[in-house]
């Protein structure tokens, strides 16, 4: 029938030009995709409470046990059930007193510290607290939270069984050796001294230990949800912070209400927080736009240079470093980066600027191994590493070897697109000073089980977040010979020199702040002289709210972190005269440091 | 009819044992389920103890015969990630997945066959054409293709659906479910809008239907109670062909429209390595795509005396 077989041939192209010009025409008619806010808030001054706060993450939570659970999704549903001790001032990062009346001051020469709990003290309701909870149906009123509970939370959290990876932070404590062999039944540095007042010793002075004790590892938690649920508590938390969770659809979503036990009285402001998990950052994006949900915090490329340029979005967002270094790690027992004149060459021969560039500006420049916003940073570092081929040819010569290295030299990343991406950075950097580099790729695990093993990993990239502010997060634990191990090293350079050693041990038992930073500032000094790593930069994240979101701004140590933000209802939907009026200049582009 | 369908179900059987083993060794195979599950900071005790608890320090044949023997009583085991009997993490999902196959093979069909048979009433016109250009487009377009584009047209950029999700109350979950099930429709309906036209041409110019003209019968009828319905056998046979591209793109349908439904599941626990929510998805979507088909096969046969004959 060659009627029909002409007619199909020309249906295809009759298709084609249809779905053509059907596309143009859609595309003109089209309205354009909103660069301003479609929702602004009611104009309210003071906070009120009320409200449903939407937010997401693009992972899936594992669970919400402070002493186990220790990733960006976890905390941020641990920092919205559960409260420490103590915990950082928003803005000027100084430790401030949460669950404890006070910062503790510390005496018999820094070895003791006395917490005192504040007064009606309670957990959430839950089951756990009925007397026959496995049968119980609804919630029974929380029991009060004493010193007792400091001190079986912290035994709980040191106990091998446990498996917590916040153990290392807590060896100070007096007992902690004789408990973890089991030769102890109880750790003998924390005693109860009346219900509201705990007191623990440690072996010797330590001016990071009041740090470990703001960690989600030192959270009080009940029990009895562990005497109940056993393995399971992760997905049972039972908290004194300021939401309870209601409902958790596994991968799906998990929402949270109001805890009315909550220390604070009248807070927390939001009736209800979504945590809506697995939605792709695209996705994420579009719904964000169309007032779905409330805080965004990563975006792809195409989209973060499109968000940037929006004028009407600028007071709703912030683009911050985060508290981390990155940079590429060189094993200092292996040849040839035992020479010291190598790894300098390297350090000299990456071109962070280029990097800077490929990553649309995102990175910031550092070229230390302290981080910008924490005391021991220093802008004007002598001798902080940056491009420089001249100071690389000469270290190249210095190591004798002013024609290049004679032989390919590997280097050791995780997998995935970005590993790969700087991994090519790399490579193309180093054949300027005459050095051919292997690319190997390997999973995560296997590339953390390597790079912590001596005597393995040649070349690795590096990075490093903080778990709490200050210094000696970084150094001691990168760069102290203290933390090399035959399996597992936390110093992956296997970097040691007895006097930046010296110097760390003494900062952190230097109670003089401004003596404990000149401290940390000449170690780093000396660091970065020595090149363990070639220093390169800290990543940074844009975050954004929407307008009616008030009081939210991202916290330095925490992401994320939600608790005590207020939602300006009812929202009205966005005119042109709500960004008119203000002219705000759209970000301006990043440069390196500062 | 009898040696039909026991031929039919032992087929089935060896199709979906073949399925189970083969995905049980991949699924194993491709990484550490304690090390995805634990994180990388759990510690060696621990890690040790979950192989341990969960046998998975026991070589592969040795897990997959016990998986076996308790996957025939009915226990497909306890999901890694969220401890949860598998049967209860899938069991909450499937009706969502059911819903929005549902509406997917609803839509296909409404558009599909209503294309098609005005397609060939209306043959070489410029809806015919038009309309069959377009079907070739919709074959050729996939569904990660085209859900992305649906979603930042119609609900991002236009607004007439939700951004994804799965909302709140029934009709809100119809609501949320129509972008992705249309998105799933499209490849369908387009291959049953050109079966159908081609069946319709077929019967439309048989003998019992240019009877039923002559005889008066009313235009509608002679097309819809005549001609159609013996045009629409391939169809029943095209259905047990579609089930498990349908599954297939209710996988990617469902994580580009952020659905939770089987599909995303089943992304989530390949990331997570949770191997008995993989095999419990493989085992019930392999059984649901044996049922479908076979249960095609034999409406076929019950409708056509010839297929009946022909096997026997």
């Amino acid at each position: 029938m060659p009627s029909i077989r002409r007619s199909e041939s020309a249906a295809g192209l009759v298709g084609l030009g249809a779905l053509g010009i059907a596309t143009a025409l859609i595309a003109m008619v089209l309205p354009p995709a909103p660069e301003a806010p479609r929702y602004v808030g009611a104009g309210h001054a003071t906070p009120r409470r009320g409200g449903t706060f939407v937010f997401h993450h693009e992972g899936d939570v594992r669970g919400f046990d402070p002493h186990i659970s220790f990733d960006e999704l976890s905390n941020m549903g641990i920092k919205l059930m559960f409260e420490g001790l103590l915990d950082y001032d928003p803005e000027t990062v100084e430790l401030v007193p949460r669950l404890a009346e006070a910062v503790p001051v510390p005496t018999e020469g820094g070895r003791v510290y006395r917490f005192r709990l504040r007064a009606g003290l309670r957990f959430a309701d839950h089951v756990v607290f009925c007397p026959s909870p496995r049968s119980a149906e609804a919630p029974c009123p929380g029991r009060a939270l004493e010193a007792e509970d400091v001190r079986w939370s912290l035994e709980h959290m040191l106990a091998p069984e446990t498996g917590s990876p916040g153990v290392t932070f807590f060896g100070l404590l007096e007992g902690f050796d004789a408990f973890r062999a089991g030769r102890a039944s109880h750790v003998s540095g924390i005693r109860v001294l009346d219900p509201r007042t705990v007191e623990i010793r440690l072996q010797r002075p330590d001016q990071t230990f009041l740090f470990s004790m703001a960690m989600t590892f030192a959270y009080p938690v009940a029990r009895e949800a562990y005497a109940l649920y056993g393995d399971e508590v992760s997905r049972h938390p039972v908290g004194t912070g300021a939401f309870v969770l209601e409902e958790w659809e596994p991968g799906v979503q998990l929402d949270f209400v109001r805890n009315e036990n909550y220390f604070i009285e009248g807070q927390p402001w939001v009736d209800r927080m979504v945590y809506v998990l697995n939605l792709d950052r695209r996705a994420a994006v579009m719904r964000f736009r169309n007032g779905e949900i409330d805080h965004i915090h990563r975006q792809t490329p195409a989209d973060y240079r499109l968000l940037r340029g929006y004028a009407a979005w600028a007071p709703y967002r912030v683009e911050e470093p985060k508290v981390n270094i990155w940079g590429l790690g060189m094993n200092c027992e292996l040849a040839p980066f035992d020479d010291r004149h190598m790894r300098r060459a390297v350090a000299f021969a990456l071109n962070t600027e280029r990097w800077n560039r490929a990553r649309a500006g995102r990175l910031l420049l550092t070229g230390q191994p302290i981080p910008r916003s924490l005391p021991g940073f220093d802008p004007d570092l002598p001798g902080r590493h940056h491009f420089d081929l001249d100071i690389a040819r000469e270290e190249m010569r210095l190591a004798g070897h002013p024609d290049g290295y004679p032989e390919p030299l590997t280097l050791t990343m995780s997998d995935g697109e970005t590993a790969r991406f700087y991994g090519e950075l790399v490579q193309q950097d180093l054949r300027e000073i005459g050095i051919e580099i292997e690319i190997r790729q390997v999973s995560f695990p296997i590339w953390l089980q390597q790079t912590g093993t001596r005597r393995t990993v040649l070349m690795a990239l590096q990075g490093w977040n903080m778990d709490y502010p200050d210094a000696s997060n970084f150094l001691d634990i990168l760069f102290h010979s203290r933390s090399i191990h035959e399996t597992d090293s936390e110093n992956k350079a296997f970097y040691s020199n007895p006097e930046v050693d010296r110097l760390l041990d003494a900062a952190r038992v230097e109670p003089d702040r401004q003596r404990r930073i000149g401290m940390y500032r000449e170690a780093s000094r000396i660091i970065v002289d020595d090149a363990p790593w070639g220093f390169a930069f800290s990543d940074r994240a844009m975050e954004m709210w929407q307008p009616y979101v008030r009081d939210y701004r991202p916290n330095p140590v925490w992401s994320n972190f939600f608790r005590d933000l207020w939602l300006d209802l009812p929202r009205r939907r966005a005119g042109p005269e709500d960004f008119a009026a203000r002219a705000i200049p759209a970000l301006a582009p990043f440069g390196g440091l500062r | 009819m009898i040696e039909l369908v026991l031929k039919r179900v032992a087929t089935g059987v060896l199709i979906v044992f073949a399925a189970t083993t083969f995905i049980f060794f991949l699924a194993n195979g491709i990484g550490d389920p304690a090390l995805a599950t634990l994180g990388p900071n759990a510690s060696a005790e621990r890690l040790a103890e979950f192989r341990a608890q969960h046998g998975l320090d026991q070589p592969l044949v040795v897990q997959y015969g016990r998986y076996l023997g308790e996957a025939v009583q009915g226990d497909l085991g306890r999901s890694f990630r969220d401890q949860q009997p598998v049967a209860t993490v899938i069991w909450n999902r499937l009706p969502r997945t059911v819903l929005l196959m549902g509406m997917a093979l609803s839509l296909q069909y409404l558009f599909g066959l209503t294309i098609g048979i005005l397609a060939a009433l209306r043959r070489n016109t410029w809806f015919d054409t038009g309309f069959m250009g377009l079907a070739f487009l919709g074959i050729s377009v996939p569904n990660f293709v085209s859900g992305p584009v649906f979603l930042l047209l119609f609900a991002f950029l236009l607004g007439w659906f939700p951004i994804g999700g799965y909302g709140v109350g029934f009709v809100d979950h119809l609501w949320h479910a129509l972008l992705p099930a249309l998105t799933m429709a499209i490849i369908g309906a387009s291959t049953e809008a050109r079966v159908m036209r081609s069946e319709m041409i077929d019967t439309l110019g048989a003998d019992y239907v240019r009877t039923a003209r002559a005889k008066g019968l009313h235009p509608v009828r002679v097309v819809l109670a005549h001609a159609a319905r013996n045009a629409l056998l391939p169809i029943v046979t095209l259905l047990g062909l579609h089930l498990p591209y349908l599954v297939a793109g209710a996988i990617i349908t469902e994580h580009v429209y952020a659905w939770p439904g089987m599909g995303r599941l089943v992304i989530e626990s390949i990331t997570s390595l949770d191997v008995p929510v993989i095999m419990g998805v493989v085992v019930i979507t392999a059984v649901s795509v044996q049922v479908g088909n076979g249960l095609a096969d034999i409406a076929v046969g019950a409708l056509d005396p010839r297929v009946r004959l022909a096997k026997s």
